[in-house]
């Protein structure tokens, strides 16, 4: 039996075929983000990244939330119509912050033998909930030729996706964890026109595991600007640093690895310095051989990479490392554990870094590259070549307007 | 870039593990839908392991119950039936209204979805729970909640047998995902699959025209019909409900005009009365009518006319076939058309007034259009022609990790 609505003839035919506008003149993009502006956070810094690189081809619009933090998601900026680069953003409120028992939400369906409901309000849960957001999606996503969400784990795309799939774009920064076997997130990566990965890992364990290979994709990232001054003399004058010294840069915070590395450098005493550069988030060991900077401006950081033996980056789970392109920009090598599934197999790939699976194995690199300095500068080059070939703005440009052409294509 | 690329799956070896989802099931289920689904099940059933994941709603309407929640087994076919918390809102159809023509928000579409139920969170859990232990997932019926809502719980693994028609609620934001979710389509004909294609631009996803089998049609005692009811000259046939909704009433203006132009014959409706019919001699009304004698009715008819506008797959059509009787159709009926084109067994009218000119044709070739749509449904209609195309579907389908 059918629903009683049968024979009423549709009147108004909602088309999905892109605006008349982009036929006459460029096409148009709105993209989908949790935050968006001076947030901090690795997907938002690379969609505004990216952002700023795509208004020169296409016609650009954000729609984001009222969030600054991604934790509490509270609402710090004004909702509404506003600028960021030049861009338009359309702000949304966050109608209740994160939740503060989010941690038991989070337990409940990362559990075995969880319900469908426990993931629904995980997802409620952990935000950032925004209804006005996916309303506007709802009655205007169909004005733009395309669409594109960026990190499949939020809210924003769980629920907005659905609603404009056959426009599509998802940038889903994903990896490993507990979350991504949820059966909420299945629609996710079966619905998108395309997929844009930021890894060939990242695609490999996405296609494995939802079997969602008959959507176009290509691995795109993001481009990385090599500034033409970096000064390896200029990094050590400033601070005082002699002889080969192994770099760490980020948060110096124990969910980024930093304890494990810690453990690693007090096994042995090398004949080199390890200097950290980042926001500190758990105590440094108090040793002569380390060195902690604080935080460094970006031309102190690629000073840095310039002259460093190699970069240290001792996260597993991550989907990109941007800190191990800029390094290999930097003709740099880098040493990562081999279980890092993204990072060793990069680097591997890339032949430009060093995987180690145990502190035996750790030692032995840092000692090599210390030793024979030529070894790290054949990385290095290579490591070079292999962002050239990929992560470099003119190249993740044209792989994005590709993948639009593909999306307008199927819609046409 | 990747354009996009499906893995030709290895061979789906010949046991299948398949979940049929559909929002009511059982022998003594009236429906279109639901009654494809079991036929589906159950010849699956004769080669794969078949369960089927349903409510234990008997009305279409309330979805009150007259089955039990649990499993059962039904002609080789295990049954999950989960209980519906809530009968159909009692607002309805004032949420519909107001989704379907007045400003709303995609709240009140969500809201809109669940009034109509059939609101089954068990059997939701169910599919979140157990879909991975099958490797495809069938789900009939694109509008209703188990479809909508469960379908998105395991895309890399489900086909869609939406029976799709071109109406409002088809636009709703909650199908705008489910039409781009499933591994393949099953459609009840090339017209439903051209809408889902044109609606929702999918060509990407695999389909395969299901349409149905059919058991040979019983004997029949055509002459000893005419008899019973007195009928002499050529005999017209309606079968199905008689209702407005049917567009009986139209059938009947068009039937005084064919008198007037054309000369004598005797119209014979068959079914449920649900509107008012005037006395008249060229018109008879059965009433529901046993099995037995519809087909004895379809034997002794010079032609069957089918004036619904909407149809999903006009299976009267296929029956008068069977037995050879040629049919007449409006060519406004997209599926009902596309049928007898495909099968050339009867005539369709443009317009009202051409009405009476297509019956006249096909009465005056009664054999030869008879014929070719028997021919037709013989050749489509096989059930090892369905089963053919049932097995296509499945193995597009079937997630084999």
């Amino acid at each position: 039996m059918r629903s009683p609505t049968g024979g009423q003839r549709s009147s108004s035919r909602v088309g999905l075929r892109p605006p008349l506008s982009s036929s006459l003149g460029q096409s148009s993009l709105l993209v989908v983000i949790q935050r968006y502006g001076d947030v901090a956070g690795g997907a938002e810094a690379h969609a505004r990244m990216l952002v700023r690189r795509l208004r020169e081809h296409v016609d650009v619009e954000v729609a984001t939330t009222t969030a600054r933090d991604y934790w509490t998601w509270r609402s710090e900026l004004t909702a509404g119509m506003t600028w960021v680069d030049g861009v338009r953003v359309h702000r949304f409120p966050v109608v209740k912050p994160r939740a503060r028992v989010f941690r038991s939400y989070e337990r409940r369906a990362f559990a075995g033998d969880h319900s469908l409901r426990d993931e629904i309000d995980f997802l409620d849960a952990q935000g950032p909930v925004t209804p006005e957001l996916t309303e506007f999606l709802r009655r205007h996503g169909r004005e733009f030729d395309h669409v594109m969400f960026f990190t499949y784990i939020y809210w924003t795309t769980v629920y907005g996706l659905p609603l404009l799939p056959e426009r599509a774009v998802l940038v889903p920064t994903a990896h490993e964890e507990p979350a991504i076997a949820l059966s909420m997130y299945r629609r996710v990566f079966h619905l998108p026109r395309a997929i844009a990965y930021n890894t060939a890992e990242e695609r490999a364990m996405v296609e494995r595991r939802f079997a969602n290979a008959r959507i176009p994709n290509d691995v795109v990232g993001v481009g990385v600007d090599v500034p033409a001054d970096a000064s390896p003399e200029r990094f050590r004058e400033a601070h005082g640093i002699d002889g080969p010294y192994f770099l760490y840069v980020g948060r110096i915070v124990e969910s980024k690895g930093c304890r494990e590395l810690f453990d690693l450098w007090a096994a042995k005493r090398f004949a080199g310095t390890l200097v950290l550069a980042g926001h500190q988030e758990m105590p440094i060991p108090e040793r002569p051989d380390i060195r902690y900077l604080g935080q460094i401006s970006d031309r102190d950081k690629w000073d840095a990479l310039a002259g460093c033996a190699a970069l240290l980056v001792p996260e597993v789970l991550q989907s990109l490392s941007i800190a191990a392109l800029e390094a290999w920009a930097m003709r740099r090598p880098i040493l990562c554990p081999s279980k890092a599934p993204v990072l060793a197999s990069m680097s591997r790939r890339a032949a430009a870094g060093v995987p180690y699976a145990s502190p035996a194995e750790f030692s032995e690199a840092c000692e090599l590259l210390l030793e024979r300095p030529e070894l790290g500068d054949r990385l290095g080059r290579s490591g070079r070549a292999f962002v050239d070939r990929t992560y470099t703005w003119p190249v993740v440009v044209e792989k994005h307007l590709d993948l639009f052409a593909e999306v307008r294509h199927r819609l046409s | 870039m990747r354009r996009g690329h499906s893995k030709s799956s290895p061979r789906a070896d010949n046991c299948v593990r398949v979940l049929v989802v559909v929002q009511r099931y059982g022998t003594d289920i009236v429906g279109g839908s639901e009654s494809h689904a079991r036929i589906v099940a159950e010849r699956l059933a004769r080669t794969h392991e078949v369960h089927v994941a349903t409510t234990t709603a008997y009305d279409h309407w309330t979805w009150g119950g007259r089955y039990r929640s649990g499993t059962s087994a039904l002609n080789g076919v295990t049954v999950h039936r989960f209980p519906v918390v809530a009968s159909r809102d009692e607002r309805y159809k004032e949420i519909e209204r107001q989704v379907l023509f007045e400003e709303h928000t995609l709240e009140d579409e969500y809201r809109w979805l669940r009034a109509q139920g059939p609101h089954s969170p068990e059997l939701l859990d169910f599919v979140h729970r157990q879909g991975a232990g099958y490797q495809a997932v069938l789900f009939y019926t694109y509008i209703y909640e188990p479809t909508a809502l469960g379908l998105p719980l395991v895309p890399e693994r489900a086909a869609l047998v939406a029976t799709a028609h071109d109406e409002l609620p088809l636009r709703l934001a909650p199908y705008r995902a489910l039409f781009q979710l499933p591994r393949a389509f099953g459609a009840l004909t090339p017209e439903e699959l051209a809408l889902i294609r044109r609606e929702f631009r999918n060509d990407h996803i695999p389909a395969e025209i299901l349409g149905i089998g059919l058991d040979p049609a019983p004997a029949a005692d055509g002459p000893a019909f005419r008899a019973k009811h007195g009928i002499k000259g050529p005999m017209v046939l309606y079968v199905g409900q008689v209702t407005e909704a049917k567009a009986v009433d139209e059938l009947l203006h068009m039937w005084t005009a064919y008198l007037n132009a054309l000369g004598e014959a005797t119209l014979v409706l068959a079914g449920n009365v649900l509107m008012d019919v005037p006395k008249r001699p060229d018109v008879v009304v059965l009433g529901r009518v046993s099995e037995a004698e519809k087909w004895a009715a379809i034997a002794a008819a010079d032609a069957l006319v089918l004036p619904s506008h909407l149809e999903s797959l006009g299976i009267v059509l296929l029956e008068a076939w069977q037995m050879g009787t040629p049919v007449v159709v409006p060519a406004w009926n997209a599926v009902t058309a596309g049928q007898v084109a495909r099968a050339a067994g009867g005539a369709t009218y443009a317009t009202r007034e051409e009405f009476p000119a297509a019956l006249d044709a096909v009465l005056a070739d009664r054999a030869r259009f008879g014929g070719w749509g028997r021919a037709w449904v013989e050749r489509e209609c096989a059930w090892d022609a369905f089963d053919r195309r049932l097995t296509n579907l499945v193995q597009m389908t079937a997630f084999l990790a």
